[in-house]
Protein backbone atom coordinates (compact mmCIF):
# COMPACT_ATOMS: atom_id res chain seq x y z
CA UNK A 1 0.00 0.00 0.00
CA UNK A 2 1.39 3.56 -0.88
CA UNK A 3 -0.73 5.36 1.30
CA UNK A 4 -1.55 4.42 4.69
CA UNK A 5 -5.10 5.74 5.28
CA UNK A 6 -5.92 7.88 7.95
CA UNK A 7 -8.36 6.78 11.13
CA UNK A 8 -11.29 8.30 9.86
CA UNK A 9 -10.62 6.68 6.94
CA UNK A 10 -10.97 3.43 8.51
CA UNK A 11 -13.63 4.57 10.25
CA UNK A 12 -15.69 5.11 7.29
CA UNK A 13 -14.92 2.11 5.55
CA UNK A 14 -16.96 0.23 8.64
CA UNK A 15 -19.96 2.58 8.28
CA UNK A 16 -20.30 1.25 4.78
CA UNK A 17 -19.78 -2.17 5.44
CA UNK A 18 -20.89 -2.35 9.03
CA UNK A 19 -24.22 -3.43 8.80
CA UNK A 20 -23.51 -6.68 7.03
CA UNK A 21 -19.83 -7.32 8.55
CA UNK A 22 -21.93 -7.25 11.92
CA UNK A 23 -24.32 -10.18 10.54
CA UNK A 24 -21.15 -12.55 10.16
CA UNK A 25 -19.29 -11.53 14.00
CA UNK A 26 -22.25 -13.64 15.55
CA UNK A 27 -20.34 -15.40 18.55
CA UNK A 28 -17.85 -13.88 21.09
CA UNK A 29 -14.21 -15.68 20.92
CA UNK A 30 -13.61 -18.69 22.96
CA UNK A 31 -10.11 -16.74 24.16
CA UNK A 32 -12.29 -13.63 25.24
CA UNK A 33 -14.66 -15.94 26.87
CA UNK A 34 -12.17 -17.74 28.94
CA UNK A 35 -10.39 -14.31 30.02
CA UNK A 36 -13.94 -12.64 30.98
CA UNK A 37 -14.97 -15.83 32.99
CA UNK A 38 -11.67 -15.90 34.69
CA UNK A 39 -11.37 -12.19 36.09
CA UNK A 40 -14.47 -10.31 35.42
CA UNK A 41 -15.96 -9.88 38.62
CA UNK A 42 -18.48 -6.45 39.18
CA UNK A 43 -17.06 -3.06 38.71
CA UNK A 44 -16.65 -1.09 34.92
CA UNK A 45 -15.76 -2.94 32.36
CA UNK A 46 -14.77 -1.57 28.69
CA UNK A 47 -14.77 -3.13 25.52
CA UNK A 48 -12.69 -0.78 22.91
CA UNK A 49 -13.80 -1.69 19.33
CA UNK A 50 -16.79 -3.76 20.20
CA UNK A 51 -18.08 -3.93 16.81
CA UNK A 52 -21.78 -5.39 17.25
CA UNK A 53 -21.01 -5.73 20.74
CA UNK A 54 -20.84 -9.78 20.76
CA UNK A 55 -17.62 -9.04 23.66
CA UNK A 56 -19.66 -6.41 25.50
CA UNK A 57 -22.44 -9.10 25.79
CA UNK A 58 -20.36 -11.46 27.61
CA UNK A 59 -19.19 -8.56 29.82
CA UNK A 60 -22.22 -7.69 30.72
CA UNK A 61 -22.94 -11.36 32.51
CA UNK A 62 -20.66 -10.14 35.27
CA UNK A 63 -19.71 -6.51 35.09
CA UNK A 64 -21.78 -3.68 37.09
CA UNK A 65 -21.34 -1.39 34.62
CA UNK A 66 -20.05 -2.33 30.26
CA UNK A 67 -18.81 0.55 28.05
CA UNK A 68 -18.98 -0.35 24.39
CA UNK A 69 -16.83 1.66 22.37
CA UNK A 70 -16.50 1.96 18.65
CA UNK A 71 -15.38 4.20 15.50
CA UNK A 72 -18.29 3.62 13.41
CA UNK A 73 -21.80 4.41 14.15
CA UNK A 74 -23.29 1.60 12.13
CA UNK A 75 -21.32 -0.89 14.12
CA UNK A 76 -22.64 0.61 16.93
CA UNK A 77 -26.53 0.89 16.16
CA UNK A 78 -25.91 -3.29 15.49
CA UNK A 79 -24.49 -3.55 19.24
CA UNK A 80 -27.56 -1.37 20.49
CA UNK A 81 -30.17 -3.75 18.77
CA UNK A 82 -27.97 -6.73 20.81
CA UNK A 83 -27.66 -5.22 23.68
CA UNK A 84 -31.13 -4.26 24.43
CA UNK A 85 -31.76 -6.60 26.98
CA UNK A 86 -28.62 -5.83 28.61
CA UNK A 87 -29.24 -2.63 30.87
CA UNK A 88 -25.73 -1.71 32.62
CA UNK A 89 -24.76 -1.15 28.94
CA UNK A 90 -23.73 2.35 27.40
CA UNK A 91 -21.87 3.37 23.88
CA UNK A 92 -19.76 5.56 22.95
CA UNK A 93 -18.77 6.25 19.27
CA UNK A 94 -14.86 6.87 20.15
CA UNK A 95 -11.17 6.24 18.74
CA UNK A 96 -9.08 3.71 20.13
CA UNK A 97 -5.95 6.35 19.83
CA UNK A 98 -7.90 9.31 22.19
CA UNK A 99 -10.16 7.10 24.57
CA UNK A 100 -12.37 9.55 26.02
CA UNK A 101 -12.58 8.52 29.59
CA UNK A 102 -11.07 9.19 32.86
CA UNK A 103 -7.54 7.76 34.21
CA UNK A 104 -8.39 5.11 36.09
CA UNK A 105 -12.04 4.04 35.37
CA UNK A 106 -11.93 0.82 34.63
CA UNK A 107 -11.70 -2.74 36.30
CA UNK A 108 -11.45 -5.27 33.33
CA UNK A 109 -11.46 -4.06 29.80
CA UNK A 110 -11.09 -6.13 25.97
CA UNK A 111 -9.26 -4.67 23.30
CA UNK A 112 -9.81 -7.23 20.78
CA UNK A 113 -9.23 -7.42 17.04
CA UNK A 114 -9.11 -3.45 17.09
CA UNK A 115 -5.58 -2.26 17.37
CA UNK A 116 -4.59 -3.81 13.81
CA UNK A 117 -7.28 -1.62 12.63
CA UNK A 118 -5.14 1.70 13.01
CA UNK A 119 -3.12 2.83 10.09
CA UNK A 120 0.20 4.31 12.06
CA UNK A 121 2.35 3.02 14.51
CA UNK A 122 2.22 5.46 16.43
CA UNK A 123 -1.56 5.05 16.48
CA UNK A 124 -1.38 2.15 17.66
CA UNK A 125 1.30 2.82 20.58
CA UNK A 126 -1.16 5.85 21.73
CA UNK A 127 -3.92 2.80 21.49
CA UNK A 128 -2.12 0.72 24.31
CA UNK A 129 -0.63 3.84 26.48
CA UNK A 130 -4.59 4.95 26.62
CA UNK A 131 -5.51 2.12 27.46
CA UNK A 132 -3.17 1.66 30.62
CA UNK A 133 -4.26 5.22 31.38
CA UNK A 134 -7.83 4.30 31.68
CA UNK A 135 -7.32 1.14 34.03
CA UNK A 136 -7.26 0.53 37.21
CA UNK A 137 -4.32 0.38 39.16
CA UNK A 138 -5.18 -3.34 39.79
CA UNK A 139 -7.03 -3.62 36.63
CA UNK A 140 -6.43 -6.04 33.72
CA UNK A 141 -6.94 -5.98 29.76
CA UNK A 142 -6.84 -8.54 26.90
CA UNK A 143 -5.40 -7.31 23.46
CA UNK A 144 -5.50 -8.85 20.13
CA UNK A 145 -4.42 -8.36 17.28
CA UNK A 146 -3.84 -10.50 13.93
CA UNK A 147 -0.81 -11.85 13.52
CA UNK A 148 1.60 -13.31 10.97
CA UNK A 149 1.05 -16.67 12.48
CA UNK A 150 -2.28 -16.89 10.79
CA UNK A 151 -2.14 -19.68 7.85
CA UNK A 152 -3.42 -17.16 5.35
CA UNK A 153 -0.48 -14.85 5.38
CA UNK A 154 2.76 -16.22 3.25
CA UNK A 155 5.19 -13.95 5.78
CA UNK A 156 6.76 -16.20 8.52
CA UNK A 157 5.45 -15.81 12.14
CA UNK A 158 9.07 -15.51 13.09
CA UNK A 159 9.40 -11.82 11.45
CA UNK A 160 10.87 -9.31 13.15
CA UNK A 161 7.71 -6.93 11.77
CA UNK A 162 4.50 -7.92 10.72
CA UNK A 163 2.99 -5.66 8.02
CA UNK A 164 0.40 -2.93 6.28
CA UNK A 165 -2.29 -5.09 4.15
CA UNK A 166 -5.64 -4.28 2.47
CA UNK A 167 -8.00 -7.26 2.67
CA UNK A 168 -11.59 -6.50 0.67
CA UNK A 169 -14.71 -6.60 1.84
CA UNK A 170 -17.52 -8.15 -0.33
CA UNK A 171 -20.65 -6.60 0.30
CA UNK A 172 -24.33 -8.71 -0.81
CA UNK A 173 -23.98 -7.50 -4.73
CA UNK A 174 -20.53 -7.87 -5.19
CA UNK A 175 -19.15 -4.31 -4.53
CA UNK A 176 -15.64 -5.06 -2.42
CA UNK A 177 -14.54 -2.74 0.22
CA UNK A 178 -11.14 -2.40 1.06
CA UNK A 179 -10.16 -2.72 4.66
CA UNK A 180 -6.81 -1.80 6.12
CA UNK A 181 -4.79 -4.07 8.80
CA UNK A 182 -1.73 -3.97 10.24
CA UNK A 183 -0.75 -7.69 10.77
CA UNK A 184 1.77 -8.22 13.79
CA UNK A 185 4.44 -10.46 14.01
CA UNK A 186 4.09 -11.96 17.52
CA UNK A 187 7.64 -10.29 18.72
CA UNK A 188 6.65 -7.04 17.28
CA UNK A 189 3.48 -7.04 19.35
CA UNK A 190 5.63 -8.08 21.83
CA UNK A 191 7.40 -4.93 21.18
CA UNK A 192 4.78 -2.67 20.98
CA UNK A 193 3.27 -3.64 24.38
CA UNK A 194 6.46 -3.84 26.05
CA UNK A 195 7.15 -0.19 24.99
CA UNK A 196 3.61 0.97 26.41
CA UNK A 197 1.99 1.84 29.65
CA UNK A 198 1.06 -1.61 29.67
CA UNK A 199 3.02 -4.69 31.62
CA UNK A 200 2.32 -8.02 29.89
CA UNK A 201 1.38 -10.85 32.23
CA UNK A 202 0.73 -13.00 29.48
CA UNK A 203 1.09 -13.61 25.56
CA UNK A 204 -0.51 -16.31 23.57
CA UNK A 205 -0.57 -16.95 20.00
CA UNK A 206 -3.95 -18.49 19.31
CA UNK A 207 -6.41 -18.95 15.97
CA UNK A 208 -3.48 -17.28 14.25
CA UNK A 209 -4.63 -14.07 16.56
CA UNK A 210 -1.79 -12.77 19.10
CA UNK A 211 -3.19 -12.09 22.82
CA UNK A 212 -2.02 -10.15 25.28
CA UNK A 213 -2.91 -10.42 29.07
CA UNK A 214 -2.04 -6.74 30.91
CA UNK A 215 -2.17 -4.19 33.30
CA UNK A 216 -1.06 -0.93 33.71
CA UNK A 217 2.21 -0.61 34.09
CA UNK A 218 3.67 1.33 37.38
CA UNK A 219 0.38 2.22 39.39
CA UNK A 220 0.00 1.42 42.59
CA UNK A 221 -3.43 -0.72 43.98
CA UNK B 1 -26.42 7.51 27.34
CA UNK B 2 -27.18 7.18 31.11
CA UNK B 3 -26.10 9.96 32.99
CA UNK B 4 -24.37 8.20 35.58
CA UNK B 5 -22.11 7.72 33.31
CA UNK B 6 -20.77 11.40 33.41
CA UNK B 7 -18.25 10.06 36.42
CA UNK B 8 -16.12 8.02 33.78
CA UNK B 9 -16.47 10.02 30.39
CA UNK B 10 -13.99 13.01 29.30
CA UNK B 11 -12.80 14.90 26.74
CA UNK B 12 -11.16 13.08 24.03
CA UNK B 13 -8.42 15.45 23.32
CA UNK B 14 -7.37 17.19 26.90
CA UNK B 15 -9.38 14.70 29.14
CA UNK B 16 -11.01 17.76 31.23
CA UNK B 17 -14.16 17.21 32.51
CA UNK B 18 -17.86 17.30 30.00
CA UNK B 19 -20.98 19.48 30.74
CA UNK B 20 -24.34 18.01 29.64
CA UNK B 21 -26.67 19.62 27.94
CA UNK B 22 -29.85 17.62 26.93
CA UNK B 23 -32.42 18.27 24.07
CA UNK B 24 -34.38 15.19 24.67
CA UNK B 25 -34.69 12.44 27.12
CA UNK B 26 -36.56 9.35 28.12
CA UNK B 27 -36.87 7.83 31.87
CA UNK B 28 -33.65 6.37 31.50
CA UNK B 29 -31.43 7.69 29.59
CA UNK B 30 -30.27 11.36 27.40
CA UNK B 31 -31.27 10.53 23.56
CA UNK B 32 -29.54 13.43 22.65
CA UNK B 33 -28.44 16.69 23.44
CA UNK B 34 -24.17 17.38 23.79
CA UNK B 35 -20.85 17.11 25.73
CA UNK B 36 -19.20 20.27 26.31
CA UNK B 37 -15.91 20.60 27.51
CA UNK B 38 -15.40 22.32 30.37
CA UNK B 39 -12.01 23.13 29.03
CA UNK B 40 -11.55 23.81 25.48
CA UNK B 41 -14.99 24.08 24.65
CA UNK B 42 -15.40 21.53 21.85
CA UNK B 43 -18.60 20.49 21.92
CA UNK B 44 -19.63 16.54 20.99
CA UNK B 45 -23.38 15.65 19.77
CA UNK B 46 -25.37 12.84 21.58
CA UNK B 47 -27.23 11.63 18.72
CA UNK B 48 -29.81 8.42 18.97
CA UNK B 49 -28.81 8.39 22.69
CA UNK B 50 -25.44 7.20 21.41
CA UNK B 51 -22.52 10.00 22.17
CA UNK B 52 -20.22 11.23 19.16
CA UNK B 53 -17.10 11.47 21.58
CA UNK B 54 -14.57 11.29 18.24
CA UNK B 55 -11.76 13.83 17.82
CA UNK B 56 -13.61 16.41 15.48
CA UNK B 57 -10.86 15.33 12.95
CA UNK B 58 -12.00 12.02 12.85
CA UNK B 59 -15.94 13.39 12.45
CA UNK B 60 -18.40 11.89 9.52
CA UNK B 61 -18.31 16.49 8.76
CA UNK B 62 -14.66 16.45 9.06
CA UNK B 63 -13.03 18.40 5.98
CA UNK B 64 -10.87 15.94 4.28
Amino acid sequence: MSDAPSRADVRETYETIGSHFSKTREYAWPEVESFVEDRCRGGVALDVGCGNGRHAELLADCADHVVGLDASRELLAAARDRLAACPATTLLQSDAATLPLADDCADLAVYVATIHHLPRRTDRRDSLDELARVLAPDGRALVSAWSTAHNRFDASADAERGFDTTVDWTLPGGRTVPRFYHIYAPTEFERDVAASDLALELLEISSGNCYAVVRPEGKRP
Amino acid sequence: MKEDLMDIICCPLDKHDLDLEVDERDDEEVLAGSLVCTECGESYPIEDGIPNLLPPDMREDAPA
